[in-house]
């Protein structure tokens, strides 16, 4: 431009600046106009349309603002903008499949979404008023909602102790007890099982190098079909708790080598009668006797075996105690007999109760097992192993505690390392960015992770000293949700005051009963107090229950049982005297405050008034429909022959009038009896006498949660 | 109809009002329309006569008014930022998604003051260079370099102390980052760092030191230098540095 036409205005100069001003202002409208077409604002719009093509448009937009909804939370430090597209959460009438998300109600859960918010439970960024930044998880936001799969996980983060809802979550957490992962790992509100694994302080007595090789190498014994080993699709939820360890040939042969000469504790041997072994050693009879009695002892109470039919295996028994499919090739006869007459000798905390025996008894039953209870092919793969060399030891006993054996096993005079595994209390609130992934070809999110690592954990980590477990899906999941349930310490004080504590479950046994009591070890099914397992019959309040002479009988001889069950109590073959010891305490202990077992007196009741409790049970309340008297009845409610002679009165009335009261899940109806027909029913029940005939069998057979259940 | 607005202008100089203002009566000779420009804050900055060939682009690409002009903006955009924000924990990082998610226009009103402050640093750095490398420090204009290096220093201390306020990893990150390089003072490092942090991390003290620094301190100390460099410019007789200056010879 020459110099004398500067500062003179032209024609292009004009347009330059028209055009640049028009542009200018262009690109200030794209602000305003982005900000009208907000998503939520565009949500909030379409809802409008949606409720005023329904017949209860009124309803639907009675709270309706073009505005952003919010629910705040000041005291959990909560601002949920979710409700600003998420418009019907709390309108019953959209609860059909056909209403369009995000429009359709909240399922009916315990809580009201308006005074707990939806992040609280659901995760996800509650301010966010965008669809991608609100659910998933991006560059500044690194909790994504939570997969509706997983969110019992939600209901465990404050709630400890287990909720009838929350299945998944209560069968995660009973796995982490079993598996005991606590033995690595530090987890919160996760019970540390009483027995981890076994106490190997004396395993070269039980079993042989041979045996421990195999086992090292893959910790199961039963083979399917197919000829795979594996436990899962049997007909159970037992799978061995012991994982499979990636170990090296050197280090199984050193673990061997080491574990094969711990000798704590040797067992004395036992030498039956001479004259049971000449009397039976010939008798053809010998071995099928021997499975009955394993039969009649109720060994598969506790005890399981796979049993093939028609081409299927199933294991067949509880899962409170190991399978013995293949156990007469591992144990050794001589320990096997010293164990059955004391096992307590062997592992002063074994669950396995100590049973009186005859020598005969014992000759069959061991005979059945290492005759019957076996696989020649067992040890077939493990190659010759000779006697441990020191140096082989030596090398065992440090692999012990590196390769985390000592976490779960205790061996007299080795400490497991401290802090294992990594500190998982707060696992489940762990940003993707605080997990370590490495090459694994799976989505950088909390939940594949978790699946990635309890999967296969060297996928993740090629250094993970995590051995691997076997899972079947639904255990997956139900683990994956325990553990995303863990989010460390509550943020905030309002957080910390809506956790629901597990409540303490405490039951000393005391006196002379504290030793029948841990002998038998009646809590690995019997719940005390709260305490113990739930396999069996709750006895907090026997005693109110039952009469003294009853239990006494039927501790005896608990051998009449309901047909319909597998699982029932063991023949302990108990002495008088512990019987009586045992009936003592709980008739005198285990008594139900509001039932006076010397509150009604028997004799007040007359036959005029048994007549009618009979009428009264057999036309008015048909009692027969669950109940059976005389070979004739139900089967849902206890058989009543001898209810006359196992409970007392008191019970019965106390019963009849409100039976939840006494046992809160009861499924016994509530009918509203007047106190004649009360005590016309009580005196009929009390006539009712059939002998010894125990009835009241397990009203829960659920499978025992090692967690709740057993030890100290 | 000129004429008469003319003469309404003329009217209005002469009244009491306007002149207690202004201090003069009307400017209807050299000088007393000198003794306005003179007279008047604003106006006694401009020069009284400007070469056509300082106003080419060639001669400061127009570098500086690009910086005060972006100053202008950060200053704008901050005070409605300020009616957002507060410094707090954990607020100013909820502020920060609020801006996002709920104010209107935020979006647009955080990303103007962001992208503004970039453009600012890197703008006066262009400034500083072509002034250098035109020899812009040479008398008489070493006194406005100094100014100008002193207003390079605001402009990034203004834009590190804006940095912490997002109060995210980021911000934390580099505010640590940066006080561990201050710590390392001979002597008084870790005393500096203390001072500026307010205790011994990036806390809540920390983001409102670096608040009170951003939004009151430094700007007043930008707005005085802005002040006497822009008056300087025009004392020190305008910004092209004549060719025959170059040879150092006055």
């Amino acid at each position: 431009m020459p110099a004398e036409e500067m500062g003179k205005v032209t024609d292009r100069m004009r347009f330059v600046f028209a055009v640049s001003s028009l542009i200018f202002l262009a690109v200030l409208a794209i602000s305003p106009f982005k900000d009208y077409r907000r998503e939520w604002k565009q949500y909030k719009r379409s809802y409008l349309r949606f409720a005023q093509g329904r017949p209860d448009t009124k309803r639907l937009t009675a709270d309706y603002s073009p505005d952003i909804d919010q629910i705040w939370l000041p005291g959990m430090n909560l601002v949920d903008r979710c409700t600003t597209c998420h418009q019907g959460i709390t309108q019953a009438s959209l609860a059909d499949k056909s209403v369009p998300e995000p429009f359709r109600v909240h399922p009916p859960i315990p809580h009201n979404v308006r005074e707990w918010g939806c992040t609280i439970c659901h995760r996800g960024q509650g301010p966010a008023t965008e669809v991608a930044e609100a659910h998933e998880s991006t560059l500044a936001w690194e909790q994504p909602v939570l997969p509706t799969h997983f969110i019992q996980a939600s209901c465990g983060t404050c709630h400890q102790s287990d909720l009838p809802q929350t299945p998944q979550l209560a069968r995660g957490r009973q796995l982490l007890a079993e598996l005991n992962c606590q033995g690595c790992h530090k987890m919160q509100g996760i019970d540390r099982p009483a027995m981890l694994g076994p106490d190997l302080s004396s395993i070269g007595t039980k079993v042989s190098r041979e045996w421990i090789y195999k086992w090292l190498k893959e910790p199961r014994t039963i083979v399917d079909k197919d000829g795979n080993v594996t436990v899962n699709g049997y007909e159970t939820q037992e799978e061995p708790r012991m994982p499979k360890f990636r170990l090296t040939e050197t280090e199984i042969r050193a673990l061997t080598a080491f574990l094969s000469v711990q000798k704590a504790r040797p067992f004395a041997p036992y030498k039956i009668s001479p004259a049971v072994v000449a009397t039976w050693s010939k008798n053809p009879e010998l071995i099928s006797q021997g499975e009955l009695r394993f039969r009649q002892m109720f060994c598969s109470t506790c005890h399981s075996l796979a049993v093939t039919r028609a081409g299927e295996t199933k294991l067949i028994g509880g899962d409170i105690a190991p399978e013995l499919t293949k156990v007469g090739s591992k144990v050794n006869p001589g320990w096997l007999i010293a164990w059955l007459r004391d096992p307590q000798a062997y592992l002063p905390h074994t669950r396995m109760p100590r049973y009186g025996w005859s020598d005969e008894d014992l000759y069959k039953v061991t005979q059945y097992v290492t005759t019957k209870l076996v696989d020649s092919d067992l040890l077939s793969g493990v190659p010759k192993l000779d006697a441990p060399a020191d140096a082989e030891i030596q090398l065992g006993h440090r692999l012990f505690a590196e390769k985390g054996c000592a976490s779960c096993h205790v061996i007299e005079g080795l400490n497991p390392q401290k802090d294992f595994g990594p500190d998982l209390s707060a696992l489940g609130g762990k940003n993707a960015s605080e997990l370590e992934f490495g090459t694994a070809k799976i989505p950088h999110n909390l939940v594949s992770y978790i699946q990635a690592k309890l999967e296969d954990p060297v996928s993740v980590n090629p250094a993970a000293r995590m051995p691997q477990y076997t899972w079947n899906q639904a255990d997956l999941d139900a683990v994956t949700t325990a553990l995303l349930s863990m989010k460390g310490a509550p943020a905030t004080s309002a957080l910390q005051n809506l956790v629901v504590p597990r409540k303490e479950a405490s039951f000393r046994a005391t006196g002379s009963f504290a030793e029948v009591y841990e002998r038998y070890k009646c809590y690995t099914c019997h719940k005390f107090n709260g305490y113990g397992g739930d396999l069996a019959p709750d006895l907090t309040y026997e005693g109110s229950r039952a009469q003294r002479q009853w239990l006494v009988e039927f501790l005896k001889s608990p051998q009449t049982l309901r047909p319909t069950l597998i699982l029932r109590m063991p023949q302990f073959n108990m002495s008088d005297k512990d019987a009586a010891t045992l009936a003592d305490y709980l008739s005198m202990v285990m008594q139900h405050p509001a039932v006076n077992p010397a509150g009604v007196d028997a004799k007040q009741f007359t036959p005029a008034m048994a007549t009618l409790g009979k009428q009264l049970y057999e036309v008015k309340y048909q009692c027969q429909s669950c109940h059976t008297i005389g070979g004739s009845g139900g089967y849902v409610g206890p058989n009543l022959n001898n209810a006359g002679g196992w409970l007392t009165p008191a019970w019965i009335e106390a019963w009849l009038k409100n039976p939840q009261a006494l046992v809160p899940d009861s499924m016994e109806p509530r009918r509203n009896f007047t106190d004649e027909e009360i005590k016309a029913l009580t005196a009929y029940l009390m006539t009712l006498r059939a002998g010894i005939q125990p009835q009241k069998t397990a009203s829960n057979t659920r499978a025992l949660a090692w967690g709740h259940g057993a030890g100290k | 109809m000129a004429t008469s607005f003319q003469s309404a202008l003329q009217n209005l100089r002469e009244t009491k009002v306007w002149k207690s203002i202004f201090r003069r009566g009307p400017a209807n000779t050299n000088r007393t329309r000198s003794l306005a420009i003179f007279g008047n804050l604003f106006l006694h900055w401009m020069p009284v006569k400007v070469r056509e060939k300082s106003l080419r682009m060639r001669a400061s690409y127009y570098l500086g008014s690009i910086s005060f002009i972006l100053f202008i903006v950060l200053f704008v955009t901050g005070i409605f930022l300020m009616f957002y924000y507060h410094p707090a924990a954990p607020n100013a990082y909820r502020d920060m998604k609020d801006l996002q998610f709920v104010v209107s226009n935020g979006v647009f009103l955080r990303n103007l003051h962001r992208l503004a402050a970039h453009l600012m640093v890197f703008a006066v750095f262009w400034h500083m260079f072509h002034v250098f490398y035109r020899g812009g420090y040479k008398p008489p204009h070493e006194f406005n370099w100094v100014v100008g290096v002193l207003l390079l220093l605001v402009t990034l201390f203004l834009s590190y102390t804006g940095y912490l306020l997002p109060w995210d990893q980021l911000a934390f990150w580099a505010v640590t980052v940066g006080t561990n390089i201050i710590s390392a003072m001979p002597f008084i490092g870790h005393k500096v760092r203390f001072l500026l942090l307010g205790g011994n991390i990036v806390g809540e003290n920390a983001l409102l030191r670096f608040y009170v620094l951003h939004i009151v301190i430094l700007p007043l100390f930008a707005f005085v230098l802005i002040g006497i460099h822009f008056w300087r410019v025009q004392k020190d007789g305008g910004l092209t540095v004549k060719p025959k200056d170059e040879d150092g010879k006055e």
